[in-house]
């Protein structure tokens, strides 16, 4: 970027105050962003932020429709409508966007989450214009054919295939997801169900279509080698004509109801060790709440002096691999803790040692020293998560379309986590860890199945 | 030997740029969207490799230097050149056991004080082996650069190899091959790596197996340290906010003193001629085959690398993939395809994977050996060929965006001994590659009719399919008696009924 500023080291005093061990120059910290946000006529938002320092440009088009908002019975169609939007539009052959982008040095590609579609593109910075003409024109005209919809159909079963069916501890997540959710969609997985997958038609391609890929939908961030009111000009050529939506976006997304007592459920699968995990459900990503889990997360589990590593792969050797994470996304969600339990060692007590650290958390406060080293792991995550142009755009994206449009959180996010305090960890523990939010799921080995319960129990 | 774990993830090309008529059933949304032409490109800028800078101490250690200011960080890479390939014979995994223990307590820290000190100034630090070499990587915040130098000396340096660490790393990694052994990806590709370098240490698999990784000791595990960890066989990066001057000044205050010893020599077997073999790991109920095929290759540093490199990019590289093409784009047998050229510094191969639903491996198999021939036998029309090298000249300014892969690139030369001149002119040498160049090295270097060939899947399925695809003499081995220390890839036949 350029002008770069430096915010002086007054601003830190905040931080100092809130630890006792500190470090000696805790003004170490990511510069802002400086960037434009535009909204066109067409409810199309736009946000450019300048780095002259390569030059190549990224361009990333979020749509504000994920996983989540697929109808029951529809599971997977938001990624299987991603794949779609590469197979041609008015003006782009089939598959055509991807060779030209990379005719050009460039690459491009897409990827589909809970909660948003996010269709990008890197290239050589001269190429800004073709990039922006394509994605207008599959914005405005997408090819919707019959006989691609269904050979697209079966490349996402082999994707399902690859990344879930066929591989040891692929399926974790939908168990995870499955168990601990009862109503709301994020119960289903983004990759869908083989059958939700065959059952999808290309009149659901038409309406999803029509109802969440237009402009009032979308957020175009553009990061990298140009002049901004260049771009601007371009963006307005380009995507100005794309009409708007053709009838209102009604959003009926039903809400989790709270879960009042603890979850406990044994599966079976073919894989070589057992797992164990120990959920609870939290809040949404830019809740007030949402912090202080965050470092709880940190806590728990960044690094090897982390307690849940510490503790169970490195002092009691009950683990393999041990982790933690708040998933902090757009509706509330889960912060979970995993653990591969070793060989000679018991899935129970490692669900103990789990359970055990979750409610360390909740019952003393944590030590300052922790506090400031998550702080520091933050700090890290900021400046390394901000190098590439595509990581950049990612950020405000992000802080755009999932945080009710205040881009500002791109920046802002950074002095709100140095403020958080040891008492606002335990609080957030207190109010989320609580037995009765809690999933015990574990999962063993099939061939340690009596055969009279080797049907899945639960669900 | 390395495993590329991301299996491509790019949409790829299709040629057809013709568009059909919009049918009737499009909306008025399309008929009032105008007929246009892609614009062209505004003015290109110029671009060169960024500026770095090599320093060599007195006692060895090269050092590169890449400055950069834009984030407050600082990261450090160092390599050491010896790998699992320079595990002794009947010790595979050494290496691996070795650079796990290097950040697990040093003479001066417990392995709980290093975690402790890296992350509580949020920095990051990371060891391990791959095949041709050992690293270590600290990545802090500015600040720390003082601090990172000094744990990245005590971890390179200094390794305790305490009785108890090692216990407690041998089961990480004894767990962690019982885990792989089911995993289709991780067994497809050690198998691979046997089939084509045999019993040279590239087919050797770098994590070992549970027998060899049982009977490691703490003297293998010193002995190695001492014989390859030395200055004059390692090289430094030092990337980020920090003056030349200070990146310098801390090489030589921290590792100046470290002193230069000599090498052991060591001689590498010839890895085998290329000969046909079709193995089938069997994993019944699998919904998915896991296949590669390959063959031996050559060395990264040859006279024919960049053609053969591009000549396999049109096979199934970035930017062309032959492979994604047919088998993703036109049959919907895949969600991805590719190749790549492993060019190491002893040998090297070329392998090509995907993978597809058990009911279609023999024809995804079928179309994959296909291509290796087309490879050889056709002319890469100028058209094809005009794209992948344009790929490949236009993606140089991606290339080098951020420091770290500045870094990489010149850590790259060094390590296989290339000449630095070589990061400037890139784009001039992948142009000057003809049609001609391609096809005299496929004939050179890919064997049709000896390729290597690893199916991990349900072998009821599979068998019948490979027989009608016309791929005969099939090793089927059940995966849970692979053995690759053995000739036949199969532990020694328990009492069970005999194959079919």
């Amino acid at each position: 970027m350029r002008a770069l500023r430096r915010v002086p080291a007054v601003a830190c005093l905040l931080l100092i105050a809130s630890a006792a061990l500190t470090r000696a120059d805790a003004t170490v910290r990511p510069p802002k962003f400086h960037y434009e946000l535009r909204t066109l006529d067409n409810g199309l938002t736009v946000i450019l932020c300048e780095d002259r320092s390569t030059p190549i440009v990224h361009s990333q088009l979020w749509y504000h429709v994920g996983s989540k908002d697929e109808r029951e019975g529809r599971s997977g169609f938001a990624h299987l409508f991603e794949h779609m939007m590469f197979k041609g539009s008015k003006n782009l052959g089939l598959e055509e966007h991807t060779s030209l982008v990379a005719s050009i040095g460039g690459r491009s590609n897409a990827y589909t989450t809970e909660d948003a579609t996010v269709f990008w593109n890197t290239v050589p910075s001269h190429y800004l214009p073709m990039v922006l003409w394509m994605e207008a024109d599959r914005m405005a005209t997408l090819r919707v054919d019959e006989d691609r919809f269904k050979s697209e159909r079966e490349v996402v079963k082999e994707e399902r295939r690859m990344r879930v069916d066929n591989q040891p501890y692929g399926r974790l997540q939908e168990h995870i997801y499955a168990q601990a959710f009862r109503v709301h969609p994020y119960r289903t997985p983004t990759i869908g169900s083989m059958g939700d997958l065959e059952a999808a038609t290309i009149g659901d391609v038409r309406d999803f279509y029509e109802t969440y890929y237009v402009p009032g939908n979308a957020t175009l961030v553009i990061v990298g080698d140009f002049d901004t009111a260049s771009a601007l000009d371009l963006v307005q050529k380009y995507f100005g004509p794309v009409p708007k939506a053709a009838r209102p976006l009604a959003r009926n997304i039903p809400r989790e109801p709270p879960q009042t007592a603890e979850r406990r459920v044994t599966l079976y699968e073919d894989w070589p060790l057992p797992v164990v995990v120990v959920a609870h459900h939290i809040t949404y990503d830019g809740h007030p709440d949402s912090y202080p889990l965050h470092i709880a997360a940190k806590v728990l589990s960044d690094g090897q002096s982390s307690r849940i590593h510490r503790r169970l792969v490195y002092q009691d050797r009950l683990a393999l691999a041990a982790f933690g994470q708040s998933n902090l996304i757009e509706h509330p969600n889960l912060f979970y803790t995993v653990a591969i339990v070793q060989p000679g060692q018991t899935p129970e007590a490692a669900a103990r040692a789990l359970i055990s650290e979750l409610d360390r958390i909740r019952n003393e406060p944590i030590a300052d020293r922790e506090l400031q080293r998550a702080k520091n792991q933050f700090a890290r995550d900021y400046i390394i998560g901000r190098e590439s142009i595509q990581q950049k755009a990612a950020h405000l994206a992000h802080a755009f379309v999932m945080h009710n449009g205040d881009v500002t959180t791109a920046d802002g996010e950074f002095d709100i986590f140095q403020g958080i305090t040891k008492e606002d960890v335990q609080r957030v523990a207190r109010t989320y860890f609580t037995p009765e939010s809690r999933l015990v799921l574990t999962i063993l080995p099939r061939a340690d199945a009596a055969p009279a319960t080797r049907q899945p129990e639960g669900r | 030997m390395r495993r590329s774990l991301a299996t491509v993830t790019a949409v790829l090309a299709v040629l057809a740029c013709a568009v059909a008529a919009a049918g009737g059933q499009q909306s008025d949304r399309w008929k009032a969207w105008p007929s246009s032409r892609m614009p062209g490109p505004t003015a290109a800028r110029e671009v060169t490799f960024p500026p770095y800078e090599i320093r060599t101490l007195a006692n060895g250690l090269r050092v590169i230097v890449v400055v950069h200011h834009e984030q407050p960080a600082v990261s450090m890479r160092m390599i050491i050149g010896a790998g699992a390939a320079q595990d002794p014979a009947g010790k595979a995994g050494l290496a691996t056991l070795m650079a796990s223990l290097l950040d697990q307590g040093t003479a001066t820290r417990t392995s709980e004080e290093i975690a402790d000190t890296i992350d509580f100034v949020g920095g990051a630090l990371g060891t391990g082996a791959g095949t041709d070499l050992s690293y270590v990587n600290v990545l802090v915040l500015k600040d720390s650069f003082g601090l990172a130098l000094d744990l990245m000396s005590d971890v390179v340096r200094r390794p305790a190899f305490a009785p108890e660490e090692i216990e407690r790393q041998r089961q990480q990694v004894l767990s962690a091959l019982q885990v792989n052994a089911q995993d289709p990806d991780y067994v497809a590709g050690v198998v691979i790596d046997r089939l084509i370098y045999g019993f040279h240490p590239y087919g050797i698999p770098s994590n070992g197996t549970p027998e060899s990784v049982a009977a490691l000791t703490r003297e293998d595990l010193v002995g190695f340290h001492d014989r390859w960890f030395a200055p004059n066989n390692a090289i430094l990066a030092i990337v980020g906010d920090l003056t030349p001057e200070e990146a310098f000044a801390g090489a030589e205050k921290t590792f100046g003193a470290w002193p230069r010893r000599d090498l052991p020599v060591t001689s590498f077997p010839d890895p085998p001629e290329p000969t046909r073999r079709v193995v089938l790991i069997d994993r019944p109920g699998a919904v998915q085959t896991e296949i590669r095929v390959g063959n031996l290759g050559i060395p990264r540093r040859h006279r024919d690398y960049d053609a053969f490199n591009l000549a396999v990019r049109v096979l199934g590289g970035e930017g062309a993939n032959r492979l994604q093409r047919v088998l993703r784009s036109e049959r919907s047998l895949t969600y991805g395809a590719s190749a790549d050229v492993q060019s190491l510094k002893q040998a090297g191969g070329i392998v090509a994977e995907t993978d597809t639903r058990s009911e279609a491996t023999g024809e995804a198999l079928r179309i994959v050996m296909d291509e290796f021939s087309r490879l050889q036998r056709d002319p890469v029309s100028e058209l094809e060929l005009g794209d992948a090298k344009a790929y490949m000249t236009g993606s140089f300014p991606l290339t080098i965006e951020t420091p770290d892969a500045i870094a990489m690139q010149v850590l790259n030369v060094l390590f296989y001994d290339l000449d630095v001149k070589t990061l400037q002119t890139y784009r001039e040498r992948v142009n000057r590659i003809t049609s001609d160049d391609i096809q005299r090295v496929a004939r050179a270097y890919l064997r049709p009719g000896r390729l290597s060939i690893v199916l991990v899947g349900d072998a009821a399925t599979v068998l019948p399919q490979l027989a009608r695809a016309g791929v005969s003499d099939v090793e089927r081995i059940p995966i849970d008696e692979v053995d690759l220390s053995s000739a036949t890839l199969r532990r020694p036949r328990r009492a069970v009924a005999p194959e079919p």
